[in-house]
């Protein structure tokens, strides 16, 4: 009876990062691709109920839902070794299979449509778990399933499971070219709403940042969808390794994600992560110390996220939690502690106590890595703020022209007025001057200041 | 000496002078300085002989002094020359020296008694040799308790003589009886008999009427019936003065002067002689011991090659070629045996030596008589017969662990009234240190440096034997007793090596201790996070009932049933886990345990049945121990366990509230934006309350139990013998104690309220969602009644509309309402003074004891520094409170300055608090 965490896999990028998200599970938990568990690892103490339930005695299968709108990625999945590890009745596609034409309302349509049917399956997967404790739903914000169907969804969770906790592992699109999806900004902005008022935690995956990690740290000129989901799957499957691999504390989601985020709206989280290593590159084992990992944690150039910091707005973070693997010596950990405070290696909030937490965990005995120690870093950092500028100005340039309007307007949702865009918008906005009073010292009395003006709009 | 023995001791000096009352320093003080000063005393004949000179000097009778140094430095009593040495430096304080010639005056008149001189009491003393067990002690205390009540005209040594006596006839409880007639018939003896009137030979002539000749020939038949210990004609033996007197003789006057010379010259021997019989004949009884026995027996052997001597004698002198001369001559080498055979019995019977005295007496012996090789093989054939019993008990014990010792004289002594069933009882480590003791005055001199070894290989060797195992020590070889080259001192430490090795591997590697140990830091030190995580989710309900109301045997089954289905599955000792409820929270625990002996203790003296304590508090895990694991984790290291648990634990369940609130106020980011004004306040008081604990817990957990026990491991890994892993266990858990804070009351005190603020806090915000949604689900129904029957969706959403407006009412209203800011205010302002007054104290405290461990909570909680500046103010504000007492009143205001202003009078309203007083009660 763990506090089990069922995944949700939405449209082609969610499904496409949930499949390497459940190869590095499966590998790192001693499980074959077919869900049997490895000879070698079945004397092991970890916890694989977190994430699998067991069908018999060493038959593993993942707490996971997959749904598309369009056939395509989930029949890649299903010709893959991986088709027999997923529960065939989990696995749904939508009839018509047209796909959502990377459009918001058509995406949100469909899952109202669907609604039923989804959720027998998602009810069906959360009455199977003793002490579900959450959800973990994996999505882009550009497309049109991943964010349509994504933000029908995060409402009825929301809805359903009041007490559950959401947690969204979400791709942001990338910035630096030219998209063919030409209504990227409204999708963005509407499924922002939702990802704002209806997730608990947000882990922002920056397509940007995450090409320009692989250009730069890993030196791949074009990587491939292939490489930049296994940097996203690194992510997932550290983010959740405390999970996995019991230890004393941060043994479960709510403790996690709980002292991260203080206030209930700032809850996107950035992330980075260090060695970072690609299966094409041979490394020997490197030696690396805590504070060589903590103090590179804290360096821009390997956070996932692409904020073009602005100087003048004083970011700071709002809480650091540090996930360690390894060997680690726990008195090290306090060592490289006091180093980067007394170098200031990174500027806390103002208005309340902020520290790095620092959560140390084990490694899977199963695969090998390059590195003694590696770490993942979760940050609550207001510049994430500058990622919804930055959607929002697009968005402004976009709507000013009402460019793209008519595919919104067939959807029920549009049909009567564009109030929804508007809406959202004005969330957004909010999120970001939230975001920008969270840098001030007087942050905990800006509501009230605040309170005036957002009587009078 | 252990810091505890040495607070013992202290404070009973302190007691004993009647310092108690009076004095506000207490024995903490003295006790740290002691530690701090202590040197090891270096005896050297130098500093003795001064002192003693000086006291001599001193004292108004030098003469009766020094008579009493030496007797007693001939009774072989062990320390003296450190207490001289003490007393001369006593004499030296002249402050010192009034206020116990006062105190002892003044204690006097109390009792109503004169005083007693000093030797008096001490002369009445058991001999050294006996030992007192803690029992004995009481009963005599008793007694003399009950005896003082009952005539307070009796002075105190009599009835302390009267209660030491009625005890040593206890001691010698399986001497076998002795038949009456072995001490009725006065010939039974070799030596001389007195008392026997002899028909006095009325033929005697005095020897001067003969002629010179025959003179001689008397006398020589004279000295050979002397020499066999019967009564000559002219030379007769006086009756003894006492009873280890030298004989004495008579010779008859009227002999030849220059015979008589030769005569007084031989009578010596015959002298040696009687003292040697007379020693032999006493010291075989039963109660003088084996090593007595085995000495007599050897000096007896000695005793007929000394017969034979007079034998041929006589022989000799039959034949009529024995002159005087000639029997001067023949007896010179055997006057040399008997005078040290008779220095030797006159020694012991002085000494009243029993046992291993008698050893290092004739050990000491024949290390004098180094250059006369005779004199020294005879010491040596005497030490070494003499040794025989005793290193045969001294055998059995160290090859197998057993004592048998039926006349107490071995070094080792067996409590049988500390058996190791109560190992799992007992609050101490009984069993271990007093089960088998080292008798310090029964330790032969030369087996002195290997005593502590002696002890614990026989101490290792008997729990192997308890657990059921063969021992067969592979060098078991005779141990013999030797001058120089000590082989016996190897054979002893082959054999403790042996020992310590067998015992370590039966527990190591047989008992598997580390895996046990590992497994216990699983469940009491929450290494299996995940485990309790379980177990906290599944017995959420019992934990908040009465304990009264819990049944044991359900949360029995619900720890099975986390257990199974947890990572701690595969923990091989998982089933010795069980679940206690005690009777008392952590705190009364802590605080009775460290009130101990101070003047606080009756404050912690709360009856039972007047708490009302929940699961939660009461709630602790029990661990099956079985022998000879319990060795190592007796119940005094799971009691330690069992705190550290509880500590944790506690805080475990306060994170779990916060994180439970943080739940429900997710809800929050839906709600319009004015609505922050209330909860903004709220959360980031949430926040600090999670950030306290979650690093409080952090720090508790990674850097000083994992800190801790990684060295435990280290030290494990290189461990020689069981005392070392006792002693690493130990430490072990005592640092994790003391760097948890659970040794300082002050600290814990701060803690505790910490945490029951925390937990406040979230039952009040709790409570408030609760109402808040019975109110959501109100409305809804409300309107489906109106709006009737619907498509489902349709009704979701306006439901979810619906109910998210009537939050926010219910909330703006919360909001509106100057209680519930208040309330929130309140909180903050008990916190934030609390946690300040915490770090403060931490901060004061590592400065004063240079512990710096504590240093890291101030870190990790003020990382960015965020609490310096609130700190700082709040010195600021001291320090302006202390020039004007006005000040204060005007800061105190809106919501920052509110860290420092003064805390308001009380939480008007804080439901759900378990104990008011308790987070209201101000320091």
């Amino acid at each position: 009876m763990p506090r089990e965490i069922i995944t949700l896999q939405l449209g082609q990028c969610g499904n496409q990062i949930g499949m390497e998200f459940w190869k590095q599970l499966c590998s790192e938990h001693g499980i074959s691709p077919d869900g049997i568990l490895e000879e070698y690892a079945t004397e092991g103490t970890d916890r694989k109920d977190v994430f699998f339930y067991q069908a018999d005695d060493e038959h593993y299968i993942p707490r996971a839902v997959l749904l598309d709108l369009e056939p395509r990625v989930i029949n890649t999945i299903m010709n893959s070794p991986y088709a027999n590890l997923y529960n065939p009745e989990n696995v749904y596609l939508s009839k018509n299979g047209g796909g959502a034409g990377n459009n918001w309302a058509s995406g949100y349509a469909q899952a109202e449509k669907l609604y039923e049917e989804i959720f027998d399956i998602i009810d069906r997967e959360a009455d199977g778990s003793d002490s579900l404790e959450g959800f973990v739903v994996c999505h882009s914000i550009a497309g049109g399933t991943g964010s349509g169907m994504g933000s029908y969804l995060l409402e009825k969770l929301n809805d359903r499971f009041p007490k559950k906790l959401i947690q969204t592992y979400s791709v942001f699109p990338n910035m630096d070219e030219i998209s063919d999806v030409v209504v990227q900004p409204y999708n963005s902005i509407l499924t922002l709403k939702r990802l704002t008022q209806n997730a608990d935690c947000v882990v922002v995956l920056d397509n940007t940042a995450l090409h320009r990690i692989a250009a730069d740290r890993l030196h791949i000129d074009t990587p491939s969808f292939a490489q930049i989901n296994q940097l996203v799957s690194t992510v997932m499957s550290t983010s959740t390794t405390t999970l996995r691999y019991p230890g004393y504390m941060n043994n479960d989601l709510i403790g996690l994600i709980a002292s991260l985020i203080p206030t209930p709206r700032l809850h996107y989280l950035m992330t980075g992560y260090t060695p970072l290593t690609t299966n094409s590159q041979v490394a020997s084992v490197r030696k690396t110390t805590v504070l060589d990992v903590m103090r590179r944690l804290l360096q821009p150039k390997n956070m996932m996220v692409s904020t073009h910091a602005n100087r003048q707005a004083n970011h700071c973070y709002i809480s650091i939690l540090n996930i360690i693997q390894g060997e680690v010596d726990p008195t090290q950990v306090h060592k490289s502690l006091q180093r980067i405070r007394e170098r200031k290696l990174a500027q806390f909030i103002p208005w309340g106590p902020a520290s790095i937490q620092v959560a140390l965990s084990r490694k899977s005995p199963y695969t090998q890595t390059a590195h003694r120690v590696s770490g993942l870093m979760l940050a609550n950092h207001t510049s994430i703020s500058s990622l919804f500028e930055r959607t929002l100005r697009q968005y402004d340039k976009l709507k000013k022209r009402e460019a793209f309007m008519d595919q919104f307007k067939k959807e029920s949702i549009f049909k009567d007025n564009l109030d929804e865009f508007d809406n959202s918008r004005e969330v957004i906005q909010q999120l970001v001057d939230e975001y920008q009073a969270a840098t001030k010292p007087d942050y905990l009395s800006w509501g009230t200041q605040q309170a005036p003006a957002a009587e009078r709009i | 000496m252990s810091e505890f023995k040495v607070h013992h001791h202290v404070s009973e000096l302190l007691n004993l002078l009647g310092m108690r009352s009076a004095d506000p320093v207490g024995a903490e003080v003295y006790t740290e300085m002691l530690l701090n000063n202590m040197k090891p005393y270096i005896t050297t004949q130098v500093s003795a002989h001064q002192s003693k000179r000086k006291i001599a000097g001193s004292t108004q009778t030098p003469i009766e002094f020094l008579a009493k140094y030496d007797d007693l430095k001939a009774k072989n009593v062990r320390d003296l020359d450190p207490l001289v040495f003490l007393l001369s430096k006593l004499t030296e304080e002249e402050q010192t020296k009034e206020f116990i010639e006062k105190h002892a005056k003044d204690k006097a008149e109390v009792a109503g008694m004169t005083l007693v001189p000093h030797d008096r009491v001490t002369s009445q003393l058991p001999a050294p040799g006996t030992k007192l067990s803690v029992q004995e002690l009481s009963e005599i205390r008793d007694k003399l308790l009950k005896e003082a009540k009952s005539a307070p005209a009796t002075t105190s040594s009599e009835i302390l003589t009267k209660a030491l006596r009625e005890k040593q006839l206890k001691r010698n409880v399986n001497i076998p009886h002795q038949p009456d007639w072995l001490f009725q018939r006065p010939s039974l003896t070799l030596d001389f008999i007195v008392g026997v009137d002899e028909p006095t030979d009325q033929n005697i002539v005095p020897l001067g009427s003969l002629p010179l000749a025959l003179q001689e020939h008397s006398i020589i038949e004279d000295i050979l019936c002397c020499m066999q210990g019967i009564e000559g004609k002219y030379i007769l033996a006086r009756a003894l003065t006492e009873r280890y007197a030298p004989k004495e003789f008579m010779i008859d006057q009227s002999l030849d002067p220059s015979l008589q010379e030769l005569v007084r010259r031989q009578l010596p021997l015959c002298s040696n002689y009687s003292t040697v019989v007379r020693f032999i004949e006493e010291k075989s009884a039963f109660e003088y011991g084996l090593v007595n026995q085995a000495l007599s027996a050897a000096m007896r052997t000695l005793i007929k090659d000394y017969m034979i001597l007079v034998a041929q004698l006589e022989h000799q002198n039959r034949l009529g070629n024995l002159t005087l001369q000639k029997v001067w001559f023949y007896i010179q080498p055997t006057m040399r045996t008997l005078e040290i055979l008779a220095a030797v019995a006159n020694s012991v019977n002085r000494g009243e030596c029993i046992g291993g005295v008698v050893l290092s007496l004739l050990h000491e012996k024949t290390s004098g008589l180094i250059g006369d090789s005779k004199g020294q093989e005879l010491c040596l054939y005497l030490t070494q017969s003499a040794c025989v019993p005793y290193f045969e008990i001294l055998e059995k014990w160290i090859y197998k662990g057993i004592i048998s010792d039926p006349y107490s004289e071995f070094l080792v002594e067996e409590n049988e009234t500390i058996q190791k069933e109560k190992l799992q009882e007992d609050y101490n480590d009984a069993y271990w240190e007093q089960h088998y003791t080292i008798c310090r005055e029964r330790i032969p001199v030369f087996l002195e440096q290997v005593a502590d070894k002696i002890l614990n290989t026989g101490k290792y060797l008997n729990v192997i034997r308890l657990c059921g195992r063969d021992i067969k020590c592979p060098i078991a070889e005779e141990i013999v007793y030797t001058l120089k080259d000590r082989r016996y001192t190897e054979q002893i430490e082959g054999a403790y090596n042996y020992a310590s090795k067998v015992l370590l591997e039966l527990l190591m590697e047989e008992k598997q201790l580390m895996a046990r140990i590992r497994s216990m830091k699983h469940y009491f030190l929450l290494d299996k996070g995940d485990f309790i995580v379980q177990f906290m989710d599944m017995t959420e309900d019992e934990m908040k009932q009465d304990i009264d109301k819990i049944m044991p045997t359900r949360l029995e089954t619900l720890l099975e049933l986390a257990l199974r289905t947890s990572t701690a599955n595969v923990d091989p000792f998982k089933d010795d886990l069980r679940v206690e409820l005690l009777p008392f929270d952590l705190i009364t625990q802590l605080f009775k345990i460290l009130t101990i002996d101070t003047k606080l203790e009756k404050d912690y003296r709360v009856d039972p049945t007047d708490l009302h304590l929940s699961g939660l508090e009461s709630f602790s895990f029990d661990y099956v121990v079985k022998w000879p694991v319990s060795l190592v984790v007796n119940r005094k290291a799971l009691t330690r366990y069992q705190m550290l648990f509880r500590h944790l634990f506690y805080c475990k369940h306060v994170e779990r509230q916060l994180c439970s609130v943080w739940i429900g106020n997710k809800a929050a980011k839906m709600y319009s934006l004015h609505s922050a004004r209330w909860y903004s306040a709220a959360f980031a008081l949430r926040q600090r309350m999670l950030n306290f604990v979650q690093n409080f817990e952090y720090y508790m957990m990674f850097e000083v139990v994992e800190h801790n026990w990684h060295i435990f491991q280290t030290n494990m890994e290189s461990v020689s013998n069981v005392d070392d892993v006792l002693n690493y266990h130990t430490d072990f858990l005592n640092n994790c104690l003391k760097d948890c804070m659970l040794t300082n009351p002050d600290l814990l005190k701060i803690v505790h309220k910490l945490m029951m603020v925390c937990v406040t806090f979230s039952n009040f915000i709790q409570r408030l969602s609760q109402s808040a949604t019975i109110e959501m689900e109100e409305a809804p129904s409300r309107e489906s009644s109106l709006q009737g029957l619907q498509a489902r969706s349709r009704k979701d959403t306006s439901k979810q509309k619906a109910s998210s407006k009537v939050v926010s009412e219910h909330v703006d209203l919360m909001g509106a309402s100057e209680n519930f800011e208040r309330t929130i205010k309140n909180f903050d302002s008990n916190f934030s003074r609390l946690l300040l007054e915490l770090l403060e104290k931490i901060m004061d405290f590592s400065c004063i004891s240079g512990e710096f461990k504590l240093f890291n909570i101030l870190y990790r909680l003020d990382f960015n520094g965020f609490y310096t500046e609130k700190l700082e103010a709040m010195s600021a504000e001291k320090a302006m409170l202390e020039s004007s007492t006005h000040s204060s009143e005007s800061s105190s205001g809106s919501w920052p300055t509110s860290f420092t202003s003064q805390r308001p009078d009380s939480a008007r309203y804080v439901p759900g608090m378990h104990r008011p007083n308790v987070v209201n009660g101000s320091s």
